[in-house]
This record gives structure tokens, sequence and C-alpha cells, in this order.
């Protein structure tokens, strides 16, 4: 029983700490508390999620995305050809008809990540529950193409679903890490202006199933208005927030300056409505 | 690896803490450590670390004046100077806790320059920073000044720092200074703001006293720092406009939501409804 409290409080000050540190370096964070902490690896690689990694697949001569839901022991199972690499004789699979969800929702999602990303890479996961079925939605943008501005985006959307006759419960969980990278010159200065974050968020529906093509039109709604939320707070909120306490920091223009012209308009003001009363 | 590498891998977290959470990160590197004895004994060289690269303002001991902790005024081994007052005192890196004053030796070269730079500096960092302190100081031959300008929050969820070193070689002229900004965004989301930049300039000095050299230094510091304040507003702009929409577009290009229906039927429909079969 002692053994097991110091591992609940190690795995609550490791995910306060991950938290803390930069986003920035989640992978590197995460490979020294694995180093710190090896008897909370399995834990901490479920819990913390990190940027994801593209694979691709020989087969089918796509690409896919990796993570610890298409994950059996050191392989790795692609979306597209279904097999695992390395291979694995009996590497887990989702259910005949879940895969052919999957398959569809594969073909779906790489429609909208077209539509949205203009590129990237999109990779979706389904397994069978005791209640109906779960699975991961994953898409991935890097931009590297100009030096003056760089930046990465990964999704990862959970959603479980519990079917209840034509009507289906679904529970989603998303994460979205942004990456970005502004450099300006001046002279012979470079400056770097790394902004980067995480964030999570929940969304729950009750919606209607009238076929098992429905599942993806509910996960697909359900993924695209989170994403268009999320994207909304980490540009509008989270981005102006920040922007906003550098520029408390330090003022643009001298403090008195700016006590000064307050208290000019606030003359000017009293003399205007003097006049008019 | 040997608990003592562990406590020093761990530890070196301390010195990637976000801005006002070093407390909080302490906290966290406790628990995980799981031994109070062995941590205390071995994170004094980080936290002292840690300290300076805060540049912790602390009151000094005996007297009615602040200076901060630097590596430019460590004097000895957790002994630091305040020139200002002309003290020195030991300083407690866990505790926080400056004690044992002691008048310090007669300054010595540059003395003059550096107390001018002072008062100008004091000047120009009441006027611009509505919480910041600087000390300058002299170390290795050059005059060294220090500014920091902290804003915590957490109650709302953010903590910011301004950090800027300035160093100045009276023999030369030469002017060379790093300028650094951290600001840590946590409601419900982990978003961090890092950004550096160095500059080098020549100031004039032929013919100068003490006073007008110190005056142009300290103009040229503003000059800087006002043009990487500067720096950072157009990189979040630029990152608005081009970054954020390489990555994720707001609607697709038909700004239109996509339509699940069509794109998840047309290809599935028949697919899907053999499954069901």
């Amino acid at each position: 029983m002692a053994d097991y409290d110091e591992n609940d409080q190690q795995m609550d000050c490791a995910l306060d700490l991950m938290r803390r540190l930069p986003p920035q370096n989640v992978e590197e964070n995460l490979l020294t508390l694995l180093e710190v902490v090896p008897e909370l690896t399995e834990d901490l690689l479920a819990a913390v999620d990190q940027p994801l990694k593209i694979r691709q697949d020989a087969k089918a001569g796509k690409e896919y995305l990796v993570c610890d839901y298409n994950r059996d022991g050191d392989s790795y199972r692609s979306p597209w050809s279904n097999e695992y690499d390395p291979p694995l004789a009996d590497g887990n699979v989702p259910s005949e008809r879940l895969r052919k969800l999957e398959v569809a929702a594969n073909e779906a999602f790489d429609t909208y990540k077209e539509l949205y990303y203009e590129g990237g890479v999109s990779s979706v996961y389904l397994w069978d529950t005791d209640d109906s079925f779960a699975g991961v939605i994953l898409v991935k943008k890097v931009n590297d193409g100009t030096v003056r501005s760089k930046g990465s985006w990964d999704s990862i959307h959970v959603i479980e679903v519990v079917e209840k006759g034509r009507r289906a419960w679904y529970k989603l969980t998303s994460t979205v890490m942004l990456y970005t990278v502004a450099s300006g010159a001046k002279g012979d200065r470079q400056n770097e202006i790394n902004l980067s974050g995480s964030l999570t968020r929940q969304d729950e529906r009750d919606l209607a199933v009238e076929d098992a093509g429905a599942h993806i039109v509910n996960i697909g709604r359900m993924v695209e208005d989170m994403e268009f939320k999320m994207r909304n707070a980490l540009q509008e909120v989270y981005f102006g927030k920040t922007r906003d306490i550098v520029n408390g920091l330090r003022s643009a223009s001298s403090l008195s300056e700016s006590k000064t012209r307050e208290q000019l308009q606030r003359d000017l003001f009293g003399q205007l409505k003097s006049r008019k009363d | 690896m040997s608990a003592d590498d562990r406590i020093a891998k761990v530890a070196q977290f301390l010195l990637h803490s976000p801005p006002g959470e070093v407390d909080d990160v302490f906290n966290d590197i406790r628990g995980i450590v799981n031994d109070d004895d062995a941590l205390q004994e071995q994170v004094g060289p980080v936290l002292a670390e840690s300290n300076m690269q805060q540049f912790l303002s602390v009151e000094v001991p005996g007297q009615q004046s602040k200076v901060l902790i630097t590596p430019y005024n460590q004097i000895g081994e957790d002994r630091y100077l305040d020139p200002n007052t002309r003290t020195e005192f030991a300083f407690d890196h866990l505790r926080r806790v400056a004690s044992d004053a002691q008048e310090a030796s007669e300054a010595g070269a540059n003395e003059e320059v550096r107390a001018e730079l002072q008062r100008e500096l004091d000047g120009y960092v009441a006027s611009y920073y509505a919480s910041g302190s600087v000390s300058v100081f002299v170390h290795e031959g050059s005059v060294v000044s220090c500014i920091v300008s902290n804003r915590f929050s957490p109650g709302n969820y953010w903590n910011g720092s301004w950090r800027a070193v300035w160093s100045f070689d009276p023999a030369t002229g030469q002017l060379n200074g790093s300028a650094k900004v951290r600001v840590h965004y946590f409601e419900e989301g982990n978003v961090q703001l890092d950004t550096q930049s160095d500059f080098a300039a020549d100031v004039p000095m032929a013919g100068a006293s003490e006073t007008d050299v110190a005056a142009r230094v300290a103009a040229k510091i503003k000059t800087f720092e006002a043009e990487f304040q500067q720096a950072i507003n157009d990189g979040y702009t630029q990152l608005a406009e081009k970054t954020f929409r390489g990555l994720r577009r707001t609607l697709p290009v038909t700004r239109n939501k996509v339509d699940w229906e069509k794109i998840a039927n047309y290809k599935i429909g028949g697919e899907l409804a053999s499954a069901e079969n």
C-alpha cells in the first residue's frame, strides 16, 4: 500500500510538472521523467500527450500517424493496410465490423484534413469496448516552408461511443498541441519568438444513429466544432492574452507620459462637458 | 541510474520553470524524488543558479535598499554585493533570506560610471516598467546592468517575466546585451511565450564625461528594449496573419463547414451497409 501511495504522489507531481514546463519541450521533458521514474513509464506515456510521429505505410504508399493508441508492443498499426510495422503475427486489430467503419472514417477525415489543413497527415483508429467502441482521430500539419514562420499543429481527438438502439452517446476529449516560431531579423540581429501551447477540451452529445455511416457524420461534426472552438481560443484568447501580458511587463510609452496624456484627456473632457452644461 | 543522478537530473527542471512558479516546480520535484534529505543536500547549486537566472530581488539587510541576486554581484559562495550601499551579505538560496551584512571594501575602477548608470536606469525603469527593478554592477572590468520586470498573477492563471542584461565595457565603448521574455498562461491549458534577442552597439566615448557616457548607454538600452518589444508585437501579428492560417484554416476555402453527410456517404454507404447485413 505504501508503494501505491508513493507512485500516486509521483504521478501527480509529474503531471503538474508537465503542465508547467514549456510545451515547446514536452518530448525531452518526458524523456527525462521516464529516466528518473521508470516505474511510471506506462502511466506517463498514456497520460502525457506528445507531438505525433509520422510513419510511412510502404504497402499502401501513404503516411500515417503513430501514438499510444495504435501501438502494440514495439509495433504500430497502419490505418490504411491494417498491418503492424514491424510485423506482428497476432497484433490487436478491430473487429471486422469496426474495421469497416475505421476504413470509412479514415477516408472521411482524409477529406476533412484536406479542406482545413490543405496538407498534413490524418489517421483514425477505432477499437472495440464493452459498451460499443472508442477511437482516436489524429491530424498533424507541419509548416517549415518559410524561414520566417515555422509551426506545427497536432490534434488528438479521443472519442468514446455508447450505442443504445437508434441513438448513441459520444464523449469527445480533444487536445491540440501548437508550436510556432516567428523569426525576425533587424540588421545582423536575429530574434526568435516561440509561442506554443497545448489545450484540452471535452464535449458530450447524445445523437441519432440511423445507420453505421451516421457515426462518422456525428463524430465528424463534433470534431469539426471542437477544432473550430480550439483554434479560435488559441488565436484570440491565449495568444491575445500573452501579448497583453508582454505589453504589461513593459510599457511602450513612458508611464508618466501615459499618465499625463490621461490627465489631459480628462481635463479636455471636463472642459467639453462644462461647455455643454 | 543512481539516486544522486536521478536528483541531479530532475533538479534541472528548476531552470526551466516558468516565471513565478519556481516554488511549484520545486514542490513537484520534491514529490517525485520523495527523499527530502537527499534532495536538500544536492539541490543547493541548482537553486542558486535558478535564483541568479531569475534576477531575484532581495532586501539588503540593515539597509533601506534592494538589490538583484545575479552572477554579476556574486562575490563568494552564497555572498553577494550591493554596490549602491556598499554592503555585502550572505544569501540562503533555499529560504531566500539575506543575512550577515558587512561593509564592502572600497569600490574599484569604473565606480563613477556605474553609479551614474544606476541613476540613469533607475529613472528609465521607473518610467517604462510598472514593476521593474535594475541593479548595475562592476563585473570583470565591465559595467553590467540587470533589469527585471515580473508580473505574477497565478489567481488569473498567468505569470510573466522580462529580463535584460547589458554589459558595457568603458575601455572600448562596446555595449552588448540580451533581453528575454517568458509568459505562461495556463487557464485550462499550457501556453508559453519564450523569446530572446541579442544586441550590440558602440557607444561614442571621445571627450565624454562619466555622466555623458552613462546617459548615452542608458539611451541605447532604452532604444534596444523598445525595439525588442516592437519585434515581439510584430511577431504576434505575423503569427496571426501567416503562421496560423498556414497550419489550419478557420473554414474551408468554400467558407462553409464540411458536409459530413456527403463525405461520409458517397464512398462509404455501400461498404457499411454490406457490413451491417
